[in-house]
């Protein structure tokens, strides 16, 4: 593979590439379910019914899985930002050096591989407790 | 507008939205989460006006952050100045009628038309 297939692939550069994609993602995700929370609380001017069916139609087991993988979503999208930020601030990206073998890059060290990983396991704490604050009711 | 502002507003917006929709999500939790999305609480909540104008503030801090990342995901794919033009139109012209949809339920509900 090649050009922008291969630069894509996920299963190649480590987890750096993984979060590139799942930074993506949850961003067009987000954006989705933004526009459907503007357009879903529209309906308040229906006045009570139309704003109760439309309570009815989302407050489900399925709305409740949604909105779930939404919080998911939200969480790693903050904290993996946050690195990102930091990262394009210089902040944790190491020192620059001269190229040698095995050419590994200072800027993908152990600091962003926690930060990824601290934002994967943040988004799925979130998500359990957002399910038991939904399922719980 | 130079892409290094445009990445500087993207990273304000972004850390503005975050405090912005934490203050938002909390108040649902601490009122309860179903109790928070009755008829009368939500009303209750566009009627306060400094939740309101905390709203309107999330609607633009977010859709200026959103359509911004969706046009910096379209620029990786492809490129060409009729395609940049395009895309870079398109998300303003979806960040303002975004933005325009969703004043209009803020500012309808907080002056009592609901």
């Amino acid at each position: 593979m090649s050009g922008i297939r291969g630069m894509a692939d996920p299963r190649r550069f480590g987890i750096e590439r993984v979060a590139y994609w799942l930074m993506r993602l949850s961003g067009l995700g987000l954006l989705a379910y933004f526009v459907a929370h503007i357009y879903e609380t529209s309906n308040i001017l229906r006045g009570r019914v139309g704003w109760d069916e439309l309570i009815a139609m989302t407050q489900t087991t399925e709305g409740h899985v949604v909105l779930t993988i939404v919080i998911g979503m939200c969480v790693f999208h903050t904290v993996n930002g946050i690195r990102v930020m930091l990262g394009h601030g210089g902040v944790g990206v190491g020192r620059p050096a001269r190229p040698d073998y095995p050419y590994e890059p200072a800027s993908q060290n152990y600091r962003h591989k926690a930060g990824i990983y601290g934002a994967m396991v943040l988004a799925a704490v979130a998500m359990m407790y957002g399910m038991a604050v939904m399922f719980g009711e | 507008m130079r892409e290094s502002t445009i990445m500087k507003i993207h990273y304000g917006t972004a850390i503005a939205a975050v405090a912005l929709v934490a203050v938002h999500v909390m108040l649902r939790v601490v009122q309860g989460f179903a109790g928070s999305l009755e008829y009368e609480s939500v009303v209750a909540n566009y009627r306060f006006v400094p939740y309101a104008i905390m709203l309107e503030l999330i609607l633009v801090l977010l859709s200026v952050h959103g359509f911004n990342g969706l046009r910096v995901i379209l620029l990786e794919l492809r490129q060409g100045p009729r395609y940049e033009r395009s895309v870079t139109y398109g998300c303003i012209a979806g960040m303002i009628g975004l933005i325009a949809y969703g004043s209009r339920t803020i500012v309808m509900v907080n002056m009592g038309m609901a």
